[in-house]
């Protein structure tokens, strides 16, 4: 696997920081209140690994509540300065939680479910977006996204919808997103190959070269 | 005069780095000093004299708009801003209350130009 330096691993989560803080500007104008987001961890992960992750931090946050084990995923295929799918996750719970707020306390709770798909769509559109578009900037580089698709499953079935299992690497973001009465833990992955992986290594690297000063 | 010092606050180095970088392309004699945190920040503050202060919004510990709303008070004759990518209303409004600047992430040279701009006269 390609490894990251430290100074590599501060780039990508202040890029992601900056990302969601945009997504977050943009949230908070749909709910109507204000919205923190933050991005205090990445990882790289095989896919068992990330489904693990998914299942454990499901598993505590669902335990408490007594929920079902689906999560909820928007994911969007990028491509141009690297190619991936990116992949927004929330518990199933947490994402209707998510939808009430953007509607309102009005609407029932059978028509809450039907807008879920919709709402969750362009949320994840907003957030993956952001957290692409900045890195593109970045970057200096074109990302080119395809329609956000929403699904809803386990955490195998959300990873493993994207296609080729073989030597792909997750990076995996932590995202906690806070609202006035609400804390929700979410996760953005990126699916990468190999060539994709050693791909934003090298715009990393490009990126940090310019931020020094070695124009 | 003697060079105007500018203190930097923000938990990401390549951040960091960035914004030295753009200031000292401009300035290479002023000096510009980093802290991590807004304690370090407002720990260092009173010595230091900084003439701007550029703080990151979200840190670890205590985070920028509380620093910033302290800062204020120990520096009252300092430029003070705000420097992060949640440009909301609500973070706006805050830091207007408080008498600092805003500028949007991600750094770039336009950017900083601009803050910079009143310490060059």
């Amino acid at each position: 696997m390609v490894e990251l330096s430290e100074l590599e691993h501060d780039a990508l989560v202040e890029i992601f920081n900056i990302g969601v803080g945009q997504a977050a500007a943009a949230m908070s104008g749909i709910v109507g209140e204000e919205v923190t987001m933050s991005v205090p961890s990445i990882t790289f992960l095989s896919r068992i690994e990330a489904a693990q992750l998914l299942e454990d931090a499901h598993r505590r946050s669902g335990s408490m509540q007594g929920t079902g084990e689906r999560i909820c995923g928007v994911s969007q295929h990028y491509e141009g300065a690297f190619q991936t799918e990116a992949i927004l996750m929330f518990p199933e719970d947490k994402s209707l939680e998510i939808v009430r707020l953007m509607v309102g306390e009005s609407v029932p709770l059978a028509e809450l479910s039907e807008m879920e798909q919709e709402a969750m769509s362009e949320i994840g559109n907003i957030i993956l977006n952001s957290c692409v578009g900045t890195l593109a900037n970045i970057f200096q580089q074109e990302l080119h996204g395809s329609l956000p698709v929403y699904q809803v499953g386990s955490s195998d079935e959300i990873l493993d919808a994207t296609g080729s299992r073989a030597e792909t690497v997750v990076m995996m973001l932590h995202i906690d997103f806070i609202l006035e009465k609400h804390q929700i833990h979410g996760y953005v992955a990126f699916i990468l190959d190999v060539t994709a992986l050693h791909d934003l290594k090298e715009q990393i690297d490009r990126y940090l070269a310019r931020a020094m000063g070695q124009h | 005069m003697p060079n105007p010092i500018v203190l930097i606050v923000d938990d990401s180095r390549v951040s960091r780095l960035v914004t030295r970088q753009h200031i000292l392309a401009r300035h290479a004699d002023w000096t510009v000093v980093e802290a991590g945190t807004g304690e370090e920040a407002l720990a260092r503050a009173p010595e230091l004299q900084p003439q701007l202060v550029l703080l990151d919004v979200n840190m670890p510990g205590m985070g920028g708009v509380a620093a910033a709303e302290q800062m204020r008070r120990l520096l009252p004759a300092a430029h003070i801003s705000l420097l992060t990518a949640n440009v909301q209303e609500a973070t706006r409004k805050r830091a207007q209350d408080l008498g600092i600047g805003f500028m949007e992430k991600p750094i770039t040279e336009e950017r900083i130009a601009r803050l910079i701009a009143p310490l060059e006269g």
